[in-house]
């Protein structure tokens, strides 16, 4: 006859402990460069001891491509369709500050309409590069249904800038003093003549529509879930003041406490006759650069719904020289790009190509602070504290 | 959620706090220009760690943005030289502005290109550690002080420094590029080849 046994009353279990200290030895672990969670091909050479991460080195450059070099090569239209590599999930994005600093350079005003078209298609980049983070970050931290949502949710905003530009992912829509006629356009009503195709503002509306119900929906699906709240709350701090010296910006940087988004600073394209939000976050860790991102989609699809019912008419591409010829100057121009500040320096001596191009891009920045963020982590934190941090390698290493 | 604090208000700059932002460093630093809503200074490279100290400390400018450098060369390898003369040399630029306005600064130095020494940032910005590796390997400048001076992207035994002027583009002397038809004279280049006949 098997005895039963009273758990509160075993007879040794009480009194055994451990009193010895497991010495661990310390470990170089390596991570990359094909490991899914890298977004790309970057390598982390972290030095462990136990499951505590005490040094990490980044190693970059398996994507280098040397645009600044091909770009010293390149007459202006052409570097339009370089930097649409750059951040590859948001290609449409990297056109904006590039084509606005040669216009600044050429003095030429672009007309209003092709200024509100631009930045239609600029706030869809943000909101698909947004929806491939919903989906790859809690993706990375152990949920696999929110990729499918987010894949099919993103679907629907590729689907519009295909209609428009031809291109899903590289649009090369932009060109100097304008935009370029939209791919399938034909002469639909009196409004629209030749630029945007049949349909358009009808389509944007529903589709906006079916991204605010899906950003409601990944609120409740992936921030109300208790296993996404213990991976990530608390996890990763990030303190406005490194931040700020490692050059981080973007929703990182607002996660962190500082309401610096570039859309409300500067006017490289008219934000200002909008009405929408900046999200901030509190704490700086991981949950909050989450939120912060989901909640800028929603702000982004009221942009483009005001857009489009204030959309003014006129043309979409002003006066330029056949040969694109910027006169000698400098200048940086910068803009909020999904994944933080975007920069272009352009210096030209006035030739067809400019001297030299300095591409400031946002994930580089942001992910030279993993050696601090890392420091004292623990090794399952890694994937969750890289995932926030939303980055991509074409963006790293140019 | 209450993690939000929506900011609805808009912060352009307007024209006057612009101009009185440029003011206040022209006072500071002489060699200040205004060109194409970009303010750049030009230090003399045994002030350059003291020019950032002071516009971190005094001007409140503690956004690192960027750092990088230009190789100004009559001579050039791939792409167009400038048009007119310019004196060798490297132009080290670096970037800093601020997280509660659009004020950005590009403060620049020359550095000779036979003695390509300069001063590290790391001690003030630490941001300017990947920026300067990439500089190091790019241009050749030596970045003294630096925690960590290596390569940042290239291989290990990569020799050359890509960014330099007189770097060849290989796979442009390999195959020549087919935009070239793409691209019409210049005006003046017809006029040239008109007056050659």
């Amino acid at each position: 006859m098997a005895t039963t046994m009273d758990p509160n009353n075993l007879p040794f279990l009480s009194e055994a402990s451990v009193s010895v200290e497991i010495e661990t030895e310390d470990m170089t672990l390596n991570i990359g460069p094909q490991h899914p969670s890298t977004h790309g091909v970057l390598r982390l050479v972290a030095k462990v001891n136990g499951e505590k991460i005490y040094n990490v080195e980044p190693v970059l450059g398996y994507m280098h491509r040397g645009y600044e070099k091909l770009a010293e090569v390149r007459t202006y239209p052409q570097v339009t369709t370089l930097v649409n590599r750059i951040d590859w999930v948001s290609g449409f994005a990297n056109e904006i500050p590039f084509i606005a600093g040669a216009e600044k350079l050429m003095e030429i005003e672009v007309p209003e309409r092709a200024q509100y078209i631009r930045l239609i298609l600029t706030e869809m980049a943000r909101i698909s590069s947004h929806f491939v983070f919903n989906g790859a970050f809690p993706l990375e931290i152990g949920a696999l249904t929110p990729l499918f949502l987010a894949m099919e949710d993103r679907e629907r905003v590729l689907d519009l800038l295909e209609s428009v530009t031809g291109g899903r992912f590289h649009p090369n829509f932009n060109r100097i003093g304008g935009v370029k006629p939209a791919a399938g356009a034909g002469p639909t009503t009196k409004k629209d003549i030749q630029d945007l195709p049949a349909g358009f503002y009808h389509d944007t509306k529903i589709a906006m529509e079916k991204v605010l119900e899906a950003v409601e929906r990944f609120e409740n699906l992936i921030g109300g879930n208790e296993v996404f709240k213990a991976r990530t709350k608390n996890v990763g701090i990030l303190t406005k003041e490194v931040a700020e010296e490692f050059g981080v910006s973007g929703p990182i940087l607002r996660a962190s406490g500082v309401p610096f988004d570039l859309r409300k600073y500067s006017d490289y394209l008219p934000y200002d006759n909008f009405d929408f939000d900046i999200p901030i976050g509190q704490n700086g860790d991981c949950y909050d650069r989450w939120y912060v991102r989901t909640a800028e989609m929603r702000e982004s699809a009221k942009i483009i719904l005001q857009a489009i019912d204030s959309m003014p008419s006129g043309p979409i591409q002003s006066k330029v020289p056949k040969v694109i010829k910027v006169p000698k100057g400098q200048t940086y121009v910068r803009a909020e790009n999904p994944k933080g500040e975007m920069g272009y320096y352009i210096i030209s001596e006035g030739g067809l190509g400019p001297y030299r191009l300095k591409i400031r891009t946002a994930s580089f920045s942001n992910i030279s602070i993993l050696p601090v963020m890392l420091e004292g982590a623990l090794l399952p934190d890694l994937i969750a504290i890289m995932g926030s941090l939303d980055f991509v390698l074409g963006d790293v290493d140019r | 959620m209450k993690i939000l604090k929506l900011n609805g208000e808009r912060k352009t700059l307007s024209q006057s706090e612009i101009n009185e932002f440029f003011n206040s460093i022209k006072l500071k630093f002489t060699k200040t220009t205004f060109e194409f809503d970009t303010v750049k200074i030009n230090v003399q490279p045994k002030n350059w760690v003291e020019a950032h100290e002071i516009l971190k400390n005094e001007f409140k400018l503690n956004f690192f943005n960027w750092l990088s450098a230009v190789d100004w060369d009559n001579e050039v390898a791939v792409g167009d030289p400038p048009k007119e003369q310019v004196t060798p040399m490297f132009e080290i630029m670096s970037c800093l502005s601020q997280t509660d306005s659009n004020n950005l600064v590009i403060i620049s130095t020359n550095i000779s290109k036979e003695i390509p020494d300069i001063e590290s940032l790391t001690p003030v910005y630490r941001g300017a550690d990947w920026h300067e590796r990439e500089a190091y390997e790019m241009f050749g400048i030596n970045f003294l002080n630096h925690p960590n001076l290596k390569k940042l992207y290239l291989p290990d035994g990569y020799e050359g420094n890509p960014l330099l002027k007189s770097f060849e583009l290989i796979s442009r002397e390999v195959k020549p590029w087919p935009g070239d038809v793409d691209v019409e004279a210049m005006p003046e280049d017809k006029v040239a080849t008109e007056e050659e006949k």
